[in-house]
């Protein structure tokens, strides 16, 4: 699960180490990713709507 | 060491010739509040961080393709992927775009704060005019284009303030926050004026704001910053900032003159008189459409001297000016002109260019029909 995060937080930034991408994609399980990637996007939006209600109030 | 001398002086004479451009008037104007103020500072900032990262990223381009070039037996290297500089360079440019976003968005949120205003003035953008209205002051204007059409056509020299001029500005005290409604009757345009930093849409049907308190007296210019038809280039702005006791007298001078304007409406008029206030009215008003002698330039805009259905019908022409004729050009002149002046451009336009009805339209019976 760590892994995933991991994987999905360096997709986020756009860089990734080489064997760890293959790893990804020869052990991974996809639906896992797709979720993760979901819901921390989802998360993304809530930081910065709060950061920018904290920052306006 | 001598390569270092030749960058210290690169960068010097960038410096410099930045310096002269900024005197020339090539650089966006400080301006004369302390928001234009405070946005040419955090635009100057901006500007420079993008000088200091483009001569790095382009010094260190052009060095490497210099000192390692081919004819001096530079081997390529041939690695791939380095996590650690890729998230350096990750990194970087997102800390440096949020160390300019912070005060940006500080800015920003100024500029979009128009409340405790001292003054209201309603801005309404028309094809080709603006339309100013002291909100509960019993004051409102056009303001139109005053260059003479003959300097556009060049017939005659061009003035000083060539396109930039206006018969009436828009009058502002200083020292005060003032807040602008804008809006249009027709299509966008946009209400621009440098030094204030403000750059308005003004939407059909919507109410936009935007705030100034101006700091130094003076004559301000701008123009309608968004195409909006054939004379787009044909609608200045024309600000005059006062002193705060200057404006309270204007104000009172203006109030006066919509009152009696106002008396205006119920007494008798001259022909002489409709026909001089009427053809004040055409040229400023009409004559871009219709020209000035009256002859139109058909099949887009009709002629009226010698226009027979305007001429047999009174009821028909009085009512296309103040309604318009929608899905057309004409605009309706319902709010733009008051009865005084409708009276006036109808009289004239029955009378002048051999028009000879002899009819004197009178302001009270204007009045009457604009209650209907
Ligand atoms: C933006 C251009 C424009 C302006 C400004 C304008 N008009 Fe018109 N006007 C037109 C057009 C276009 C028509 C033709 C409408 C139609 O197709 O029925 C027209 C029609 C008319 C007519 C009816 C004549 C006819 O044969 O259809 C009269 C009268 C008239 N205008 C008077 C005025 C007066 C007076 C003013 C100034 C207060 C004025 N117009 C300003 C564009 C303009
Ligand atoms: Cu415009």
């Amino acid at each position: 699960m760590w892994g995933v995060i991991k994987s999905v937080l360096a997709a986020f930034l756009g860089v990734q180490k080489e064997q760890q991408r293959r790893e990804d994609f020869e052990k991974g399980n996809p639906m896992a990713f797709i979720l993760v990637g979901i819901i921390m996007a989802l998360l993304f939006v809530g930081l910065i709507a709060l950061v920018a209600t904290w920052a306006a109030g | 060491m001598r390569t270092l001398l030749v960058w210290l002086a690169g960068g010097l004479s960038l410096v410099g010739s930045s310096q002269a451009a900024l005197a020339s008037g090539w650089n966006m104007p400080v301006g004369v509040t302390d928001l234009s103020r405070e946005i040419y500072n955090l635009h100057m900032v901006i500007f420079w961080i993008c000088v200091v990262i483009g001569v790095a990223v382009f010094g260190v381009m052009f060095y490497s393709l210099i000192r390692h070039r081919h004819s001096k037996g530079a081997k390529a290297a041939n690695f791939h992927e380095n996590t650690t500089v890729e998230v350096i360079w990750t990194a970087v440019p997102l800390l440096i775009l949020v160390g300019m976003a912070i005060p940006a968005t500080a800015t920003l949120q100024k500029i979009y704060d128009p409340s405790d205003a001292e003054l209201d003035v309603m801005v309404t953008g028309q094809q080709w005019r603006w339309r100013y209205e002291y909100l509960g002051e019993d004051v409102a204007f056009n303001s139109n284009m005053s260059t003479p059409r003959a300097q556009i056509r060049g017939d005659e020299e061009r003035g000083e303030n060539y396109l930039l001029e206006v018969d009436e500005p828009l009058v502002l005290p200083i020292n005060r926050k003032v807040r602008f409604l804008f809006t249009s009757d027709d299509v966008i345009h946009a209400w621009w004026v440098p030094d204030f930093a403000v750059k308005q849409d003004t939407i059909p049907g919507f109410i936009s704001e935007n705030w100034v308190r101006i700091n130094e007296p003076g004559i301000y210019r701008g123009q309608c910053a968004e195409l909006c038809g054939v004379d787009h280039a044909y609608m200045p702005i024309v600000v005059h900032a006062m002193e705060e006791d200057d404006f309270e007298t204007w104000l009172v001078e203006r109030q006066e003159m919509a009152a009696e304007e106002a008396l205006g409406v119920d007494r008798e008029w001259e022909m002489d008189e409709l026909m001089e206030r009427g053809e004040g009215v055409y040229g400023s008003i009409c004559a871009s459409c219709h020209q000035v002698e009256g002859q139109g330039s058909p099949p887009a805009f009709p002629a009226l001297a010698g226009n027979e259905q305007m001429l047999a019908d009174i009821d028909w022409h009085k009512d296309t000016i103040i309604n318009g004729v929608s899905g057309t050009a004409m605009p309706s002149f319902r709010t733009t002109l008051n009865p005084v002046e409708l009276a006036a451009v109808i009289t004239y336009t029955r009378n002048a260019w051999g028009n000879d009805t002899g009819d004197a339209v009178q302001p009270a019976e204007i009045a009457e029909r604009l209650e209907r």
